[in-house]
């Protein structure tokens, strides 16, 4: 009996045991290629510290000397050269845009999309259907009739322009009024008993019950605005009032005397900012991301 | 319809002695966000259709000239060779990205939660990184003698003297390298994101009647997937015809490639409305052939998303 049992552990734990070092090796393998996925910006975050001879130097300047040498020539002289190219002007300026432009999109999306899933009105499905439409108009495609709406309402070169043109997202109000849908009607119903008009019932209701939806919505945004370039670099003139993709592509403008070390010192800065926000919320940026078909 | 809503007022008016404007306050809601929509999608659009019948140049209103604009369009190469470099750039992004995202998708979804937390998290990175930056950092990537990408190449012993930024041969598969990396994560994401919707009970009744992992996958996870495949061709679809960012900024000096190799049909709008020419009339009328090419991918991506339940209440 006893024999037979142990007999049964025997042939059974190989097999186990064979397959969970295989799952273990497959799992460094997975590991490793995760790792060597960041490896492009690991490299950016390299170079950005070093002096410029070494950024056009092969292999990489991080294995070019032992891993206790290499750190030896990192240098802030990039990162002090970036600040001299108004670098931090133009990281104000892009928080500006991202922090008005998704409180704007958020205020405008949720107010329409609640009057979209919870009142009846005439009309109410066309204005919808117009509204998704425009889901289908991107806005890189019309460049040149965009550019000449901005100017005649006067918003070329203003950074309130480009926060108006982001808070109309269609997508947004799209996957706002998903959200709101499932919200009970019965809350709205007893809030309406007590007295409180649609706009309170909006502000004490649904506002609180879809901030979920508000946040994954804002770090959607935040992405969007943060990256856009095309847009900007046809309506901004000022050089002043340039976001920070359209001040690294000002630096790599120059053409004499290109400084590659300021540029990869402002890309990094310019990535590291989005970067900080995914380490935070990481979940809010997969669920906007993802919202797609969900309803 | 109008009887029911008129229902509902009497009702609400019966209960609460609403005031008149009270009927009126759906619209106020709307009214902001309508405003800004019609400002910034209708008007543009409208008037695009205008525009691109004359010849407008820069401040200057132009005159009407009907069809002229199209006409020369399809007669000028650049603008037809624009559309051929998007289009295979496109194709590069599509058999790169989709199947190696589905993959790792895969496999991601059945490993232990932690890792697959982590590894998300590290394919999904790229996603954040302005294209900016990511078009200078393949600029300098991708450089013959001091480029990382020639230096791994001849790690593994493959031929390792490609003039990425000088060959026009290789300026696309430059940028659908750079694409790849980007939008890989993004992809993989939301693929992980359904697949996490299937019924677990469904691998394992596969698993009791003798199926591999791999069968599995190809015969009864794949077909299930089909909606979300769409979804991301599309979405990668829309995202590659309005590609600018690459052409623009990896090859040096602004010049598409060599000889313009890698311009695609933005950057092609640009230059000829913005940058050399200030041909706003003519760069409409581009812009309305590269509109239509994107409603084919739009229609579809709204009918996933679910127009039908407009009517919802």
């Amino acid at each position: 009996m006893n024999r037979s049992d142990q007999l049964l552990t025997v042939n059974e734990a190989k097999p186990h045991n064979f397959r969970r070092i295989l799952r273990n090796i497959g799992y460094i393998i997975l590991c490793g290629a995760g790792l060597l996925y960041l490896a492009p910006l690991l490299w950016l975050f390299d170079v950005s510290f070093r002096p410029m001879v070494e950024i056009f130097s092969v292999p990489p300047p991080f294995f070019q000397k032992p891993i206790w040498e290499t750190f030896n020539t990192y240098s802030l002289t990039a990162y002090i050269g970036a600040i001299e190219q108004q670098v931090p002007l133009a990281v104000f300026n892009s928080t500006i845009v991202a922090i008005m432009g998704i409180v704007v999109t958020l205020l405008l999306v949720s107010l329409a999309a609640y009057a979209f899933a919870c009142m009846r009105f005439p009309g109410k499905n066309v204005l919808f259907v117009l509204i998704i439409a425009t889901m289908m108009l991107p806005n890189q495609t019309m460049l040149a009739p965009l550019y000449h709406i901005f100017r005649v309402i006067g918003l070329t070169d203003n950074l309130a322009g480009l926060v108006l043109l982001y808070a109309a997202s269609a997508y947004c109000f799209w996957l706002m009024r998903q959200y709101i849908i499932c919200i009970p009607k019965s809350l709205m119903e007893s809030a309406q008993i007590d007295g409180a008009n649609k706009l309170k019932i909006w502000w004490h209701i649904i506002v609180p019950l879809s901030k979920p939806a508000m946040a994954a919505l804002a770090i959607l945004q935040f992405r969007t605005i943060w990256n856009d370039f095309l847009v900007p670099i046809i309506l901004m003139k000022t050089d002043t009032l340039y976001t920070l993709p359209l001040r690294i592509q000002l630096i790599d403008s120059f053409v004499v005397n290109k400084r590659y070390d300021i540029l990869m010192a402002t890309g990094f800065i310019a990535a590291l900012i989005p970067l900080i926000f995914f380490l935070l919320f990481q979940r809010q940026f997969i669920e906007g991301l993802s919202g797609g078909i969900k309803g | 319809m109008s009887t029911g809503i008129l229902a509902h007022q009497m009702k609400s008016r019966e209960k609460f002695h609403w005031d008149k404007l009270s009927s009126y306050t759906p619209y106020f809601f709307i009214a902001p966000l309508l405003i800004l929509i019609f400002i910034f999608s209708f008007y543009p659009f409208a008037s695009g259709a205008i525009m691109s019948m004359t010849n407008a140049e820069a401040i200057n209103e132009g005159e009407w000239v009907g069809f002229a604009n199209f006409r020369e369009l399809f007669q000028t190469e650049e603008f037809i060779d624009s559309l051929i470099h998007t289009f295979w750039f496109l194709i590069g992004c599509f058999i790169t990205q989709i199947p190696v995202a589905y993959i790792l998708a895969y496999i991601l979804n059945n490993v232990t939660k932690k890792l697959r937390g982590v590894l998300r998290a590290s394919f999904f990175v790229p996603v954040l990184i302005n294209s900016v930056v990511i078009a200078l950092m393949f600029r300098l990537l991708s450089n013959r003698e001091v480029g990382a990408i020639n230096w791994v190449l001849g790690l593994v012993h493959l031929p390792n003297n490609m003039d990425w930024i000088n060959e026009p041969t290789l300026c696309i598969p430059l940028m659908v390298m750079a694409a790849f990396w980007q939008w890989t994560g993004y992809h993989m994401v939301y693929f992980l994101a359904q697949l996490q919707t299937i019924d677990i009970s469904i691998y394992e009744s596969a698993k009791l009647d003798g199926a591999s992992p791999i069968r599995v996958l190809i015969s009864i996870v794949t077909p299930m997937m089909r909606p979300a495949f769409i979804f991301v061709l599309v979405t990668s679809a829309i995202g590659c015809l309005m590609q600018f960012e690459y052409p623009f900024l990896i090859f040096p000096n602004g010049g598409y490639g060599p000889d313009r190799a890698a311009e695609t049909a933005v950057c092609f709008i640009y230059r000829h409305g913005f940058s050399q020419q200030f041909r706003l009339g003519f760069a409409t009328a581009a812009s309305w052939v590269l509109f239509a090419i994107t409603l084919v991918f739009s229609l579809i991506q709204i009918r996933i998303i679910g127009l039908g339940e407009a009517n919802e209440e």
